[in-house]
């Protein structure tokens, strides 16, 4: 028998009654989504740029550029100085990786990113710092509304972007920069 | 496991317990996580909502298994995903083998998951030639110090800084005597780079797995999942079959209580899906029973399976915070690790390092009724006449002396007294383990039964 059937075998003897799903509606929070949004990023450590959008953003790139960091963009509209490599491995001396996110959560300062915009997967995470862009209109309230809005093709890999990497592993200390970015600029457009 | 009684959970708690002020310190750190995550449970009107909805849709899922692991099963391999099926551990650690051993992988990097150390699976793999790297921070921190974790989430919570700053001077070659968790952490990352960018593989935990997406979802603060996952072409993820959840919306609910239960963080720094392998690597899902179908043939132990593994159940736990992680016998300390782990425990003291309090009930984001369940262990452990040390033989006549009236008032008589005219030095041989570090209380002039005869009677 194989261990799938095996496994199936056994779940025919769960003892507890079967339960329905439970259906729910949660009121979302919608005075001040970019207010809302802008707190929440604060709280995990990382900073919102409201005013200036893409302007703003192609000229702290351009200084970034000047000052001899590796910048790719996968942002329309933003120039930076390396294109997408042929593997995922030759990121590794990225300084600043620029990045569109598709949806962003007021209640805990989120932002959903999609691979189809990352060239390769690995981009937001190997990057030293992340700047990341999104539309003000795309702000949503919470988690619920987000989950109704989020892309995920079949093949597709996306992720909750909350912050700058961070950990507290050595006695409780929270240290920002652990594997992924060490820091994170959202640009609002 | 040997059964001699140097393995029961008093014994391990003494020995931790002979550093007073470690003591604090654990209890205090721990018990920072149980403030913070207050505030951020607080801080979300629809709190006790979302325990609710989480608790009543994980039932809801236990209770539909099958179909939503067959679904579950059909939608990965429309996204390519290949599944595997594990009833044990061992079968377990073969199929990871077999998937490594095709790729010719010598070296693993791999991020937090409980599952793979409750399969043993480190060992198993390094045996076979293969190089595996914990890519967590505390968990890369204790596999050089060659120890198990101490807690679910926090792993190496039981190490001081100037402890990791030694360790790391010896693996790492950092400054001797250099203690700073900035420059320590700063260290581990430019170590774990280059693991992460010489890798064969990676592997995952899940937290969550969708019926009707067939992807799963991992969280991290440090984006050690991702940086391993998306940079070699061998992805795997390993996952008990408790990890499945019907949908998208299921997932939003729990991503919502996870970290605020955790750390007191609104969501972990990563929340990431995989529906699919990067373009031309491959990607395996591992589902694994382990026990997990047993426990879910008796109604009180079932419930533990909604556990989602917030650690909140830990933090809140006053024995767990002045006993230590590796006083439980089981890789997963704390309440639910009593709950998961006590049948496995040859001593049979496990089900005791409780007291009842229910704070981890309390807390749980899924509502898992813990203190009913270690309580259900305490009656299998005496029906199956696994009493531990100690309680078997007196607690017996406990119940013979409680049943008597007059012998219970007489003596209780007689310890009043005692308590008012005796030195404390001289009785507290007599409270045995339970005096060992509390007072003597204060003896009330009379006896409940004298005064509720006067008061009310
Ligand atoms: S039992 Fe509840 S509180 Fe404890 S780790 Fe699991 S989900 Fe968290």
């Amino acid at each position: 028998m194989s261990s799938k059937l095996e496994i199936f075998n056994a779940l025919k003897s769960v003892a507890i009654t079967p339960q329905p799903m439970p259906c729910f509606n949660i009121a979302p929070r919608i005075d001040d989504l970019v207010g809302q949004f802008e707190a929440s990023l604060t709280t995990v450590a990382g900073t919102l740029h409201r005013d200036g959008g893409l302007t703003n953003l192609q000229a702290t790139v351009d200084e970034h550029i000047a000052q001899g960091m590796q910048v790719i963009s996968m942002v329309d509209g933003i120039k930076g100085n390396r294109e997408v490599t042929a593997t995922a491995h030759e990121l590794r001396d990225i300084d600043y990786a620029v990045i569109p996110g598709d949806v962003g959560v007021a209640e805990n300062g989120a932002i959903w990113v999609n691979n189809k915009n990352l060239g390769h997967r690995v981009t937001p995470f190997i990057c030293e710092n992340l700047l990341l862009v999104i539309e003000a209109k795309s702000i949503v309230a919470n988690m619920h509304q987000a989950a109704n809005l989020i892309t995920l093709a079949s093949g597709e890999f996306g992720t909750y972007i909350a912050g700058p990497s961070k950990t507290a592993d050595i006695e409780q200390a929270l240290v920002v920069g652990a594997h992924g970015a060490c820091s994170l600029n959202v640009y609002l457009t | 496991m040997s059964t001699s009684t140097s393995n029961v959970h008093a014994h391990k708690a003494e020995i931790f317990c002979r550093d007073e002020s470690r003591v604090d310190w654990h209890s205090k750190a721990l018990w920072a996580l149980r403030e913070k995550r207050d505030r951020a449970a607080g801080s979300i009107p629809e709190w006790e909502q979302l325990r609710q909805i989480g608790s009543e849709m994980k039932l809801h899922t236990l209770t539909h298994l099958a179909e939503y692991l067959e679904e579950f099963e059909q939608n990965c391999i429309k996204n390519d995903i290949k599944v595997h099926w594990a009833k044990d551990g061992a079968e377990h650690n073969r199929i990871v083998h077999e998937i490594l051993a095709k790729h010719q992988v010598k070296k693993i990097v791999k991020s937090k998951s409980m599952l793979t150390e409750e399969c043993h699976m480190n060992p198993y793999l390094e045996e076979r030639g293969i190089e595996v790297i914990d890519t967590d921070l505390g968990e890369r921190i204790i596999q050089l110090a060659k120890m198990p974790p101490s807690h679910i989430v926090v792993p190496a919570i039981h190490m001081k800084k100037e402890e990791v700053g030694d360790l790391f001077h010896q693996k790492l070659g950092t400054d001797a005597g250099a203690s700073d968790p900035l420059y320590l952490t700063r260290a581990a990352r430019r170590h774990l780079r280059e693991q992460f960018l010489s890798a064969d593989a990676a592997m995952t935990g899940v937290n969550m797995a969708i019926a009707d997406k067939g992807a799963v979802v991992v969280c991290t603060n440090e984006g050690n999942a991702d940086m391993g996952a998306n940079l070699p072409k061998l992805q795997l993820h390993s996952m008990g079959i408790d990890k499945v959840v019907p949908d998208l919306d299921s997932a939003a609910v729990l991503l919502r209580t996870l970290a605020r239960n955790a750390t007191g963080q609104p969501i972990t720094t990563y929340s990431s899906f995989y529906r699919g392998p990067q373009d031309g690597g491959e990607m395996h899902v591992i589902i694994v029973d382990n026990g997990r179908t047993d426990m879910l043939k008796d109604k009180i132990l079932a419930e533990s399976l909604k556990c989602i593994r917030c650690g909140g159940c830990l933090n809140t736990c006053p024995v767990y915070r002045r006993s230590g992680g590796y006083s439980y016998n089981y890789t997963i300390p704390g309440p639910i690790g009593i709950a998961v782990g006590a049948q496995h425990d040859d001593t049979n003291s496990i089900a005791w390092a409780c007291t009842l309090c229910g704070s981890c009930s309390y807390v749980c984001p899924t509502k898992v009724p813990l203190d009913k369940i270690i309580h259900h262990h305490r009656r299998l452990k005496a029906e199956a006449g696994k009493l531990p040390y100690g309680k078997s033989s007196y607690m017996p006549l406990v119940g013979k002396f409680m049943a008597s009236e007059t012998a219970l008032n007489c003596s209780m008589a007689m310890a009043r007294t005692a308590l008012k005219i005796l030195p404390g030095s001289l009785l507290k041989p007599f409270s045995g383990a339970w005096g060992k570090y509390r007072e003597l209380p204060v003896a009330p002039n009379s006896s409940f039964e004298a005064w509720f005869k006067k008061n009310r009677g």
